[in-house]
């Protein structure tokens, strides 16, 4: 079981270690248990409803039944616009947090100005605080936000951002891990291509862009791809921020209203809650980019999460 | 932390002559872009990330329902009403959840990391199939696990009857709900310690083992005493975090059993959703965060020391 065994140490030669062939296969049968549901899922969304009820362990479909898919890109669905919802909110949750934390990092990393630990410090501080102290009075600041939905000067009478888009995008744009990761990486980059930069006449938006930039792509990836999977999961705050308007809503939200009510998103065919091949469909969908993500840029994942320990 | 730190700003000239402000310019210049771009953040952060703390602080002293009317001082009566009625019962579910679904994760991911680390076939495979299931929505995930445990006809009681078991109702038999939500749980959130596991094992010297195979120790021996003390700091970690993670559970109950049966799978989290959100009383739910806050915290700090020594031992 030890981990990289070299083949010349070994000290008798035995022909099978049988014990090791039965912990890989412990090892196989995990990771099929583990990918088991997905691999369901996506059977069972290329399944007829005839041989989904049929199947027990796994629905086998002799021929693949596209029309869950063509009826989910095609019908009158608010399918794709709850996509493309979650799709500009990540735009925006690439961009605003990101910005600011190359900014941020290049501020706490190389420039010198009394007072810098202390502010760090104090961004840093808010880390030690779970994010469920947040919901409830962002949720309040946001329906008594003065001066819009149709509250007065002082957040009454209106529901205020609620169930419209700033209540969506406002929270959240100044990400203080992502701060503290940028910092670190600019540490690890040596002084030397700035100043160069600099005698050159480069000023500090131009050392930031073409000089920071593109040595920062690694951890500027990593950041983007945990936005991404943060953002394309969200559930809670939309539920509790937008939970009243379908229109802005993620998928992940718009899923249960299929699930819940199926009915009015079959079009034509009239399925209803029991057509779990339809719920599986867009289960996929729904899951696939993340998963997409993960297989083309594996390694920075690996990064990402070593990052978290490691740094965090 | 002087103003002219880095060569750079004594080799560029100084145009002259200078006034005295454009001088004042020159050696602030630091100071000055650096506030240029941190006053608008740390505007933005005292409004959204310092004023939701104390104004939850504040709610969870008042009684109101968060639509009309203003909040009203009632003291303490908030996390009083966490001592009584069901609340009891919602925070031995939270530690519950979050101390079981940890502990076996946790040693599922030991030893599957452990596993993953030799050389075999399709190992990328194997490992990218741990992750997954991390990359997914909850909140779907969990919408499909109602599929999976429908009663009749759902595949885990079709394969309960193939088994010759008799099938579970779920949605009644409280005890199995509260495995599923804790199995469901550790499937989405066993990725990131395999992963770190395998980062750490990693950084394992394989001559260590060598030695100790000359030596003639056993497999369990090598784990017992090499792997196991070397990956120490890492299982502090992985079970730190996690503890944190554990006790913010929601979506798996909100949408997998509601909190049902009787509150037998009911969470703080959910709890607190369900105050302000459905019960608007925005008061307990208030409260209910700083309460959670409060355990997590100590949960961070503890986690913390615990690391600290184990460095300091090193």
């Amino acid at each position: 079981m030890a981990a990289t065994v070299p083949n010349r140490v070994k000290p008798r030669r035995q022909p099978i270690k049988w014990d090791v062939v039965g912990l890989q296969v412990l090892l196989i049968v995990g990771s099929f248990l583990m990918a088991y549901p997905l691999f369901f899922g996506v059977a069972a969304s290329l399944s007829t409803l005839e041989v989904y009820t049929r199947s027990t362990w796994f629905p086998l479909p002799n021929t693949l039944y596209l029309e869950n898919y063509r009826v989910l890109f095609t019908t009158q669905s608010s399918i794709l616009l709850w996509v493309i919802n979650t799709l500009l909110r990540i735009a925006w949750y690439v961009v605003v947090p990101g910005t600011v934390a190359v900014l941020a990092g290049y501020v706490f990393a190389r420039l010198q100005f009394r007072g810098r630990e202390t502010v760090f410090l104090l961004l840093l501080s808010s880390m030690m605080v779970p994010g469920i102290v947040y919901y409830v009075p962002t949720y309040v600041m946001m329906a008594r936000w003065p001066l819009a939905g149709g509250n007065d000067l002082w957040g009454q009478g209106g529901h205020g951002f609620v169930n419209d888009w700033p209540a969506m995008l406002l929270p959240g744009m100044v990400n203080v891990f992502y701060i503290f990761l940028l910092r670190q990486t600019f540490f690890s980059i040596p002084k030397d291509f700035e100043e160069a930069a600099r005698v050159d006449g480069a000023n500090t938006f131009q050392v930031l862009t073409k000089v920071y930039l593109p040595m920062l792509k690694p951890a500027i990836t990593v950041m983007v791809i945990f936005q991404f999977v943060a953002i394309w999961n969200d559930y809670l705050w939309p539920l509790i921020a937008a939970g009243g308007n379908e229109d802005i809503w993620p998928i992940a939200l718009g899923f249960q209203r299929v699930m819940f009510s199926g009915a009015s998103f079959k079009g034509s065919r009239g399925g209803s809650i029991t057509d779990y091949p339809f719920a599986f469909a867009i289960a996929t969908v729904a899951t696939l980019p993340t998963v997409l993500l993960f297989l083309f840029l594996q390694r920075y994942f690996v990064e990402g999460v070593q990052g978290f320990a490691l740094k965090g | 932390m002087t103003t002219l730190s880095s060569p750079i700003q004594q080799k560029r000239p100084i145009p002259q002559p200078v006034s005295r402000w454009q001088r004042w310019r020159y050696y602030n210049r630091h100071a000055f872009e650096a506030w240029l771009i941190l006053t608008p953040i740390l505007l933005y952060y005292l409004i959204f990330n310092v004023a939701p703390v104390v104004l939850n602080i504040g709610l969870s002293f008042t009684r109101w329902n968060g639509i009309s009317g203003s909040p009203e001082w009632i003291g303490i009566n908030n996390y009083l009403q966490y001592t009584r009625g069901d609340y009891p019962r919602i925070i031995f579910n939270t530690a519950l959840f979050a101390v079981s679904a940890l502990l076996l994760q946790t040693t599922i991911a030991f030893f599957i990391a452990v596993l993953l680390n030799q050389k075999i076939f399709g190992r990328g495979l194997y490992r990218a199939l741990w992750y997954i299931p991390t990359l997914t929505s909850a909140a779907i995930m969990a919408q499909v696990a109602l599929i999976f445990i429908s009663p009749f006809d759902g595949v885990l009681n079709a394969i309960l009857k193939a088994l010759g078991q008799a099938p579970v109702i779920w949605t009644i038999q409280g005890n199995w709900m509260r495995a599923f939500i804790i199995a469901f749980t550790i499937w989405r959130g066993i990725g990131s310690p395999v992963v770190l596991f395998l980062a750490a094992l990693q950084g394992v010297h394989p001559e260590l083992y060598e030695a100790a195979m000359v030596d003639g120790a056993s497999r369990w021996r090598l784990l017992r005493y090499i792997t196991i003390p070397l990956l120490r700091p890492m299982i502090l970690f992985v079970l730190v975090t996690g503890i944190i993670g554990g006790f913010q559970v929601f979506e798996a109950v909100m949408l997998i059993s509601k909190g049902g049966p009787q509150n037998m799978t009911n969470v703080m989290l959910l709890q607190i959703y369900n105050d302000a959100f459905v019960n608007t009383n925005l008061g307990v739910a208030s409260a209910g965060a700083v309460v959670m806050a409060l355990i997590l915290l100590w949960f961070s700090l503890t986690g913390m020391r615990l690391m600290q020594q184990g460095r300091m031992e090193e």
